[in-house]
């Protein structure tokens, strides 16, 4: 049985290593977002050179594991010169990461609005920039919503691996809960909880956002 | 020729049209005219390049020779070599003077009835919104609408949405009005009140240029029809009923007969 007295004693520790789990979260996301989008808006542009710039990025990304960019950020950096904060790393880490998914799920939403809504707004005789913003993007967020939902939540659990070079997120708490007191029962039901406490009002509003731009789509 | 041209609206010229990678052209040298306030309609099989035609004339698709002539000033002038280029680099002040209603019913579904109908003569045309709007709802009622301006395009029937397109299309006021299939994708019920819309168009006077494969519709609303295939007019005429009754070419015979249902009960041979 769980040991409720131990889970009361190192709770407070849990709250301190999801501030650090969000943090990252937030900035590495934060950063994802904005490279997904740069990296979306190229391809769908047929921007020479830099497209095929943008794929090479999007299979490094995806084909390497996220412990693997870690630690070449943290421990290979260096040797080249760049000593960067293990924040810093994890910050970048989890963008440079996310970034690939995001694009993957922006692209998806920009090529899910049919050829048929530009050749409307053309006849209308809207400018590009008029069929961007009034036509196209608001229809391709509603596609992309769900991907771009269910990459914020594979981020944040990938998250955890920056416990590897040293942070104090929840999982560096548990394996120094686990290594201080052997308490594991408790170390990870501390864990799990915290995660589901962080993720699952992600989850929640990600269904709200679903839900309100479902009106954009057919 | 100044006179001659204010009354023709749109006159395509020796039009060339050939697809990428096609070792043969879809059209080679069609020629036609559409005067103002009257109707042509174009019937043909299917793969004749009906649709391409439509989609040229609306600069949709690029053309490899021949010129299009919207109100006696050229606007498209084909060029060779010009198969995979995109869309035609058109004004947009240009592109409000030729309305278009595609086959697939695809309002804006981001907005609402009002919101589609609304939306280019605010943006593109800098229209007062009161203005536009009052013409709007106008335009709504005249289609049978008018109640459903709030509604979100998946919450209208097929046909609903295609009366809403042609508002959509109509309050732009344009010249010339390319109407491309627009009863295809339709249940049978629902065609009628659509081409009831469009018939009371050609009553006002609107200059049309009209995709159709209802044949009875075309003879009620032509002014001209031309038979297209093999990428040439395989007939015209002036008089659609008697285009219908006594076509000239065995190969129009042919394409009408297509229309008939007739049961030959005594008949087993091919």
């Amino acid at each position: 049985m769980l040991d409720w007295s131990i889970i009361a004693r190192y709770a407070p520790f849990f709250v301190t290593g999801a501030w650090m789990t969000l943090f990252i979260s937030v900035f590495g996301i934060a950063l994802a977002l904005l490279t997904g989008l740069l990296c979306a808006a190229i391809e769908t542009a047929h921007v020479p050179v830099l497209r095929q710039l943008v794929r090479v990025y999007v299979e490094v990304s995806r084909n390497t594991p996220l412990l693997v960019q870690l630690y070449f950020l943290y421990f290979g950096l260096p040797k080249l010169g760049f000593v960067w904060s293990a924040e810093a790393c994890a910050v970048i880490g989890l963008g440079f990461l996310g970034g690939s998914y995001m694009a993957e799920a922006m692209r998806a939403g920009l090529q899910a609005v049919p050829e048929a809504q530009r050749e409307n707004a053309y006849m209308l005789g809207f400018t590009k920039a008029q069929t961007m913003t009034r036509v196209v993007v608001p229809q391709a967020i509603s596609s992309a919503v769900p991907g771009v939902i269910a990459n914020v939540i594979f981020l944040v659990k990938e998250s955890s691996v920056v416990s590897a070079i040293a942070l104090a997120d929840v999982m560096y708490m548990t394996k120094d809960l686990i290594g201080m007191t052997y308490s594991t029962y408790e170390a990870l039901f501390l864990l799990i909880v915290t995660y589901l406490v962080i993720l699952l009002p992600i989850s929640i509003l990600g269904t709200w956002l679903e839900r309100r731009f479902d009106h954009a789509r057919r | 020729m100044t006179e001659r041209n204010e009354r023709i609206v749109l006159r395509v010229d020796g039009l060339v049209k050939r697809y990428a990678g096609a070792d043969r052209n879809v059209f080679d040298g069609i020629s036609f005219e559409v005067p103002r306030g009257k109707v042509l309609v174009i019937v043909g099989p299917s793969g004749s390049g009906k649709s391409t035609l439509l989609r040229a004339v609306a600069g949709l698709e690029p053309i490899q020779g021949g010129t299009i002539a919207l109100d006696g000033e050229v606007i498209e002038t084909g060029r060779p070599g010009t198969e995979r280029q995109g869309r035609a680099k058109r004004s947009s002040a240009l592109r409000t003077k030729i309305g278009m209603v595609f086959q697939s019913y695809d309002l804006f579904p981001n907005h609402t009835v009002l919101g589609n109908v609304t939306l280019a003569p605010i943006l593109v045309q800098k229209r007062d919104k009161a203005e536009v709007e009052a013409e709007a709802l106008r335009l709504l009622e005249r289609v049978g609408l008018a109640d459903r301006a709030d509604a979100k395009p998946h919450e209208l029937s097929g046909g609903q949405r295609q009366r809403v397109a042609i508002c959509r299309a109509l309050i732009e006021h344009p010249q010339l009005l390319l109407l491309d299939e627009i009863t295809a994708a339709l249940d049978p019920e629902m065609v009628h009140e659509v081409l009831d819309v469009v018939l009371e168009l050609a009553d006002q006077g609107q200059t049309m240029l009209i995709v159709t494969h209802e044949m009875q519709f075309a003879r009620a609303i032509a002014d001209r029809i031309i038979m297209i295939e093999g990428g040439t007019i395989v007939e015209e005429s002036d008089d659609p009923d008697a285009f219908f009754t006594h076509p000239h070419t065995e190969r129009a015979r042919e394409f009408l007969r297509t229309f008939e249902f007739t049961r030959h009960r005594h008949d087993h041979g091919a």
